[in-house]
């Protein structure tokens, strides 16, 4: 059992799981919980097949040191663009993800298709694809994840399986743990603090993205595996720096846009001779 | 095109990201493959983490300037 792997895979696993609870949750609650929960199960059956059959194939045909380059490059990019988005939302310049606004907007939206019915136990074509799409969707990150993650820990053929098979239950705990508390509060889940797990998965992303990158260009890193702690030392201190630095240039904005807004004008009274 | 589009969204969305990366994968292979740039191999790495802070910067950067925003 890997257990970085693993851990890594549950956080990141857990946002993908809570942004679909919430569409399964308005399908669920606007037409009915039957298409919904059966869009969910065929998508989630969609998702294991791809990373069965995409995970044995890279695993048997794929040398390691391409592996590793490869998917370190993707986990970086992937990584960056988690982490670009965590330190925007923090420093204000972009809204923060809101489970509870987009609850409300899918449900106005079926509302406005007339489809409100949950009572209805009927099969309904719309809701089974609602669901199947956003439960595949956010689904695709988790198997990317998953098999990137999986993969690029190991050092052997038995251990590129034993890290899929470990970043697969990292996985398969959070969705456990999403539909578990879903179902207890049967509501969307807004306080999960999503951006603070989006960071922390950036930044893992990133840091194991660069560790690998750099191992399959041959990169010997001081202190060999310990770098890898080093490296996430780095990497949150360069965000802490830019995430104070971007709160500046928000208010630098804010004062520059109370400047230039025009002076309220006067009105100015004529007075009218008779 | 769209399916293109559809899957640089979901693994990049960001050209600022893509191109950085980019670049320092390209020089690294360089660095790697080339003898004459052999003597840059110990600064590999380190080259490595100042580009990938180098994009984020870049790419915040450009978030925050950006006239669209």
């Amino acid at each position: 059992m890997q257990w970085v792997v693993a851990t890594a895979s549950f956080l990141a696993s857990a946002v993908e799981f809570v942004e679909a609870f919430t569409i399964v949750l308005v399908v669920g609650v606007t037409v009915n919980w039957r298409s919904a929960l059966l869009g969910a199960l065929a998508a989630a059956a969609t998702l294991a097949l791809l990373v069965a059959t995409l995970g044995v194939a890279l695993v048997q045909w794929v040398p390691l040191d391409i592996l590793r380059t490869v998917i370190g490059t993707l986990l970086l990019i992937f990584g960056l663009k988690w982490l670009k988005n965590a330190i925007l939302r923090y420093s204000g310049l972009k809204a923060r993800h809101d489970e509870e606004a987009i609850y409300e907007e899918n449900l106005a939206k079926i509302r406005a298709r007339g489809e409100v019915g949950a009572s209805s136990s009927r099969f309904d074509l719309f809701g089974f694809l609602l669901s199947y799409k956003s439960v595949l969707l956010e689904g695709l990150e988790v198997a990317f994840i998953v098999i990137t993650f999986g993969l690029s820990a190991a050092t052997d053929t038995v251990s590129r399986s034993n890290g899929i098979a470990s970043a697969a239950l990292g996985a398969l705990l959070a969705g456990l743990l999403i539909i578990l508390v879903g179902a207890l509060v049967r509501a969307p889940l807004a306080r999960v603090p999503e951006n603070t797990l989006k960071f922390v998965v950036g930044i893992m992303l990133t840091t194991f993205g660069t560790f690998w990158t750099g191992e399959g260009f041959g990169v010997e890193w001081p202190l060999s595996d310990v770098f890898l702690l080093i490296l996430a030392v780095i990497y949150l201190g360069a965000s802490f720096l830019l995430i104070a630095w971007l709160k500046q240039v928000k208010k630098q904005q804010q004062v520059l846009e109370i400047e230039h807004q025009p002076a309220p004008t006067t009105v100015q009274t004529q007075e009218v001779n008779p | 095109m769209k399916v293109i589009k559809a899957i640089y969204n979901f693994i990049v969305g960001d050209m600022v990201i893509l191109i950085g990366v980019a670049l320092a994968v390209t020089v690294l292979a360089l660095i790697n493959n080339i003898s004459f740039l052999a003597p840059l191999k110990g600064f590999s790495g380190l080259f490595l983490i100042i580009a990938v802070l180098g994009s984020l910067v870049g790419s915040l950067s450009r978030e925050a300037f950006s006239s669209r925003r």
